[in-house]
């Protein structure tokens, strides 16, 4: 579903490279912890799936796509795979949870049939039923939360990626979140989630990639947290 | 469909200020524009009842004609033809064109039949009160001396006209005015090319996060820069309206409402056709003008 072949990026200006080399793969339907320090690369990584920037060398392919050959107006085609989930939620103040998610839907041209169909759906999926119809701010941050992965799941995307969606929320907040992403990720959708959360990394059990510096340091199947600060 | 409306709706309300001031400098940029392309109209339609401005206009004898070459009436073929040659074998001359008695009682119609006096008049007038004309085309527009003098003295000539020395200041002012207009309208348009440059850099800064999301989730470029086309041809179409109705009055109350009587006399006048086809070129170019920094400034403050 993706692979880094050999990869290092380094952004204009910058010595040190961002990415160093990396080579990883990673198969469709897995669920993957990406951890390290903060400037390690982890948002770099991510933004190189998203295509939102390039690597300086190596490649990356997703969904079958080789990322350095992708021409710019294939790049939107890309994204309708992948969805996005954000530690701040970016959720649209004047937008109601229903037209929150709807939205998402609405600038990719899927029919009001669809729309009609998938919202309530996919709002079910995430437990916001009956709150369709209530402003961001009348909800907690964890309700927020939801509705910021129903509108990243609600294209049915192959690939989801989470960067660090519990940053914002309490313990509690953040297991229910986790139970969602879980649940996702049963359905086939390969999950990528950058966390600075050892309790959750721990209790999940899941592969854990380890970035330090830009370069990969571990590569763990059923890997554990780890990481001090 | 009904999204993108929506979101142009929420859009032109949310920059109202911004967007009625791109609307007052456009339409005040095309008004000028229009009136100096009606300005040129009215340049090309005096430049086709004179003929060109540089040629000599050399009338024959009519049965009324006042001057000494006229004692016999009517110019006569001979003395056509005399003239004709004469005018072939002069150095000076470039070329030559007839208009006949006919051709010129057509023009002083369409002239005349501006305003009341002149429709009185025209009932007393036929073809034949209407001279024979020559209008010569000379290889040095400054030297008509040579020819004036040869061809005045000759018989069956009425007159000779140099078109330059007649109509060189009304071609003088419609040429200053066409400058001044255009040239205002230039630098108004400079201004409106800004304002929409801007308007879309603060649009785009307001609705940063829906572009975000839009990007995010694969919105295509087009449907992202969709809205801000549309608010920019929105703008364009009510400016091209606002500066087409000001052609409007300018006709009806300038054009048909003084020029036409007051001065009817001077040169035929632009028409509502002239008018009509000035409107089209100026809301054509409204078009131009949002839609090319739109897309040139979508593209750089939306990175799609």
């Amino acid at each position: 579903m993706i692979r880094f072949d050999k990869v290092s990026k380094t952004y204009p200006g910058q010595k040190r490279a961002a990415l160093d080399e990396i080579d990883l793969e990673v198969t469709k339907g897995e669920f993957v912890f990406l951890v390290g320090a903060s400037g390690s690369g982890k948002s770099t990584f991510l933004r190189l799936i998203l295509r939102e920037t390039r690597p300086s060398t190596g490649n990356v392919y997703v969904a079958g796509k080789e990322i350095n050959k992708l021409s710019s107006w294939k790049v939107p085609k890309l994204r309708r795979e992948i969805g996005t989930v954000f530690q701040d939620f970016r959720l649209l103040p004047n937008k109601s949870v229903t037209e929150n998610v709807a939205f998402a839907l609405q600038v990719i041209g899927k029919s009001r049939q669809e729309i009609d169909q998938l919202v309530p759906e996919t709002l079910e999926m995430v437990g916001l039923e009956g709150k369709g119809h209530r402003m961001p701010e009348e909800l907690s941050g964890g309700e927020q939360q939801r509705v910021a992965i129903a509108r990243a799941f609600v294209n049915r995307p192959k690939i989801l990626i989470a960067d660090e969606p519990t940053g914002n929320l309490d313990p509690t907040t953040s297991v229910g979140i986790m139970k969602l992403l879980d649940r996702i990720n049963r359905t086939d959708t390969t999950v990528i989630m950058a966390t600075h959360d050892s309790s959750i990394v721990d209790q999940m059990r899941k592969r854990v990639i380890e970035l330090n510096e830009g370069r990969l340091v571990r590569d763990e199947a059923r890997g554990i947290y780890g990481y001090q600060n | 469909m009904r999204a993108i409306l929506s979101e142009l709706r929420a859009s032109l309300s949310r920059n109202t200020s911004m967007t009625i001031s791109l609307v007052v400098t456009m339409s005040v940029s095309l008004m000028l524009a229009s009136l100096g392309l009606l300005i040129q109209a009215q340049a090309d339609r005096t430049e086709r009842y004179f003929g060109d401005r540089l040629q000599l206009q050399v009338n024959l004898c009519t049965k009324n004609s006042p001057a000494a070459t006229c004692v016999g009436g009517v110019a006569t073929d001979e003395q056509k033809q005399a003239v004709q040659d004469a005018l072939r074998s002069n150095p000076e001359v470039k070329s030559f064109s007839v208009r006949s008695p006919q051709d010129n009682f057509e023009q002083a119609r369409a002239l005349l039949g501006q305003t009341d006096t002149g429709r009185k008049q025209l009932e007393t007038l036929g073809p034949d009160s209407f001279p024979e004309s020559y209008f010569v085309t000379l290889n040095d527009p400054q030297d008509f001396d040579g020819v004036v003098s040869q061809v005045s003295g000759m018989d069956g000539v009425g007159n000779v006209n140099s078109l330059r020395e007649l109509l060189g200041p009304l071609f003088e002012m419609l040429d200053k005015l066409q400058w001044a207009s255009l040239g205002t309208a230039l630098l108004l348009i400079v201004a409106a090319i800004l304002q929409v440059s801007n308007t879309i850099r603060m649009t785009a800064f307001a609705r940063r996060r829906e572009i975000g999301i839009m990007r995010l989730v694969g919105a295509s470029s087009w449907h992202i820069q969709l809205p801000f086309v549309l608010e920019s041809l929105v703008a364009a179409l009510v400016s091209a309206a606002l500066a087409a109705s000001g052609l409007a009055a300018f006709m009806h109350f300038v054009v048909y409402g003084y020029l036409r009587d007051t001065l009817g006399t001077i040169t035929t006048w632009v028409r509502w056709q002239d008018a009509f086809v000035v409107m089209g070129w100026t809301t054509a170019l409204s078009i131009v003008l949002a839609l090319i920094p739109t897309l040139v400034m979508t593209r750089k403050y939306l990175n799609v």
